[in-house]
């Protein structure tokens, strides 16, 4: 099960380039970002451009600040299998994922990554993807799935994920863009 | 045979060439043989690193190690999670146990153990130490923060180790001295490639070139840590910490990098992190952006402001450039609203006061708040208009003393004065030659009407002695860097008192060497 809440940007209001003041599931830490069609085009991605295949209607960008944070606290599972029981056992790992990208040679990016922390909030572990860099995108306005797995450490009771998009150098837009953003758990045997 | 004959011994038999620079290649166990050999040196495995701690409050204090049983690798060879006990004592032997627990070092976070330890009572002595692996760390040292009235703190700043170009005798100094913490002003490692002119010219030099990846960064810090001294200051007080611009690259602004800039700003911050007993558990954000700026109360005497100058700050030189970013201006704003009735110090990274280099000169730096001159003057303007009063404020990143009476608006000679600010001698990083600062300490001190004081042929700490009548910067200083156990001293001493704007030097010391003294 995906425990990000909105990872798909589908939720809310949005659909075009103009900046949106709340995003269901999210908290707007810094700038606001938008959550814009892929229909909408004007040099945005499209449903033909390097994505998701399973892209959904809209995606996540930067808006028109050149720092744009998302925050998302997850609480994990209270029981079963990945239950604190299993974590405290180190039976348990996690996988975060997301398509993450920008437009053609810009280095505008956009950043996910996953903190987990214990009960006091101190961070037990950590995965950041991306951003992606223009290089890796070769040259060409798209979305390049990220991956990072990682056994979740004993003590860890929740995890907070941040979306950070990045504006370079001048201009308005800040197109650091993500889409299908994942975290999941999975019971594993024993303590890797 | 003392380290430099060594090191002289070594070039002439061409051995240099294998042990410094840490040629690219080697392997780290390799690479740590051939820094042990020319005099770094780490402690037992796992616990290479030492052990530290850090933010003291009252009721708790972070507490930091990290495993690492081959320092100068980028990964550790330690299964993905490694558990870690840890014990808090009120006596050295550890007998008198008040806290244990265990927690877990995890691979994503380089293996490093970062502890909240809560429930402590305020103003005292506690003695902790890690176990894990079957080994034992050593016991470190750390003070939670006094509550209420209290009459005195002592405490000292240090900023820019440059581990070329010198041992740190300053942080030697730093362990011995009989404080209550310690301010890290920035620059705490250097980004930069192999400097070479080992030994002539450097001491010793870094492990390879320029640093861009998270395991360069973790190999860099580990390097620097790979001195003794730095090692057992951490281990015995607490540390406060801010960040300059090295630990990422030279003269960077958080904000409008490209997408590989911000990569590699990440695997810095990361780095920083996972090496520092930072406690990041109760801000806003989270890692790999970790939040530094915070206040910290010792006692009703001292309200310790750490600012941050570089996560958020924007391009120099614009009508609109931000040193602090808009939410940290406002959060200063508020807390100068709302701070008591103390001594307000702000650990600040990058000088404060105007520096111009010659009468109707151009600034020197505007990497420093000299290139963001209307957020400077707001926020001078709101301590002003505030009435706060009795602020001190603590710079490191020149690599040379400084002491400023910080006016309001500089260029205008009956500006408000609201506060003094204090720059550090750096720990190792070089400095301006000596004929430069004979030439030019004059030069400055003409041009700066607010500027008392410059000497830059020296290299040390400063350690401050707070009581509620007076605060008092006395400005130690080191024989020779080239010396790991240079002997400390005291170059001179400034006070300020309490209820007054202005600094004044020591009548007793002021006949110390100085390149510049406003008489």
């Amino acid at each position: 099960m995906n425990l990000v809440v909105n990872g798909d940007a589908e939720a809310g209001p949005g659909g075009s380039a103009d900046p949106v003041a709340s995003v269901p599931g999210w908290r707007i830490a810094q700038g606001a970002p938008a959550l814009i069609a892929y229909s909408l085009g004007g040099g945005y991605p499209t449903p033909a451009d390097p994505g998701p295949g399973q892209r959904g209607s809209r995606f996540f960008s930067g808006g028109n600040s050149p720092r744009t944070a998302l925050v998302q606290d997850v609480a994990l599972p209270a029981r079963g299998t990945t239950g604190p029981r299993a974590v405290d056992a180190g039976r348990v790992r996690y996988a975060l994922s997301g398509w993450l990208g920008g437009y053609a040679t810009q280095e505008d990016g956009a950043r996910l990554s996953v903190e987990f922390r214990a009960a006091d909030s101190t961070p037990l572990a950590l995965s950041v993807l991306g951003p992606v860099s223009s290089a890796e995108r070769l040259g060409r306005t798209a979305l390049v799935e990220c991956r990072a797995e990682a056994a979740v450490p004993p003590g860890a009771r929740s995890a907070r994920v941040l979306l950070v998009f990045t504006r370079s150098g001048g201009g308005t837009s800040n197109d650091g863009y993500a889409d299908a953003l994942s975290l999941t758990l999975h019971a594993t045997g024993g303590q890797s | 045979m003392n380290r430099r004959d060594l090191l002289k011994a070594a070039a002439a038999a061409g051995a240099l060439n294998l042990a410094w620079p840490l040629a690219v290649g080697l392997t780290p166990a390799q690479a740590r043989e051939a820094a042990e050999a020319l005099g770094a040196d780490y402690d037992p495995a796992p616990f290479t690193l030492g052990v530290a701690s850090g933010d003291p409050q009252p009721h708790s204090v972070l507490l930091w190690t990290r495993l690492a049983p081959e320092p100068l690798a980028a990964e550790q060879q330690l299964p993905e999670i490694v558990e870690v006990q840890w014990t808090v004592a009120e006596d050295p032997r550890l007998s008198r146990v008040v806290a244990r627990g265990t927690t877990s070092a995890s691979a994503t976070l380089g293996h490093s153990v970062h502890v909240a330890v809560d429930g402590l009572r305020p103003g005292r002595h506690y003695w902790y130490a890690f176990r894990a692996l079957g080994k034992t760390s050593r016991t470190g040292r750390t003070k939670t923060a006094p509550t209420g009235r209290i009459g005195k703190a002592v405490f000292a700043t240090a900023n820019c180790q440059a581990f070329h170009d010198g041992y740190y005798a300053a942080h030697r100094g730093i362990a011995r001295e009989n404080l209550d913490f310690v301010i890290h002003l920035g620059d705490y490692i250097y980004e930069h490639g192999q400097v070479g002119g080992v030994p002539e010219s450097h001491v010793r030099d870094h492990d390879g070139p320029e640093i861009l990846t998270l395991g360069d960064y973790r190999k860099r810090h580990a390097l620097y840590k790979g001195d003794r001294s730095l090692r057992e200051a951490h281990a015995a007080h607490p540390w406060f910490l801010t960040w300059d611009d090295h630990e990422v690259v030279n003269d960077y602004s958080g904000t409008g990098g490209g997408a590989p800039f911000m990569k590699r700003r990440a695997a810095a911050y990361q780095a920083w992190y996972e090496h520092m007993p930072h406690r990041d558990s109760f801000g806003s954000m989270a890692l790999p952006d970790p939040e530094i700026h915070r206040v910290r109360s010792w006692g009703e005497l001292l309200e310790l402001t750490v600012l941050d100058l570089r996560s958020y700050r924007s391009a120099q030189n614009l009508p609109d450039g931000t040193i602090l970013g808009e939410d940290q201006k406002a959060w200063l704003k508020q807390g100068i609203d709302q701070a008591p009735d103390a001594w307000h110090v702000w650990a600040n990274s990058i000088m404060l006061s105007q520096l111009r280099g010659r009468p109707g000169g151009s600034y020197m730096f505007t990497d420093q708040w000299d290139g963001f001159l209307a957020e400077r003057k707001e926020v001078l303007g709101h301590v002003h208009a505030s009435g706060l009063e009795d602020l001190v404020v603590l710079t490191g990143d020149w690599h040379s003393a400084f002491v400023d009476d910080i006016q309001v608006d500089f260029d205008q000679p009956e500006s408000p004065l609201v506060g003094t600010e204090f720059t550090a001698h750096s720990v190792t990083s070089g400095a301006y030659s000596a004929d430069w600062n004979a030439a030019n300490g004059p030069l400055m001190g003409k041009a700066n009407p607010h500027l008392k004081y410059f000497e830059g042929n020296r290299y040390g700490y400063d350690v401050y002695e707070v009581t509620p009548e007076r605060f008092s910067t006395h400005m130690r200083v080191i024989g020779d860097r080239r010396d790991p156990l240079s002997p400390v001293s005291t170059l001179t001493t400034f006070h300020v008192d309490r209820g007054k704007t202005g600094s004044y030097e020591d009548p007793g010391t002021k006949g110390s060497p100085a390149q510049y003294r406003r008489d």
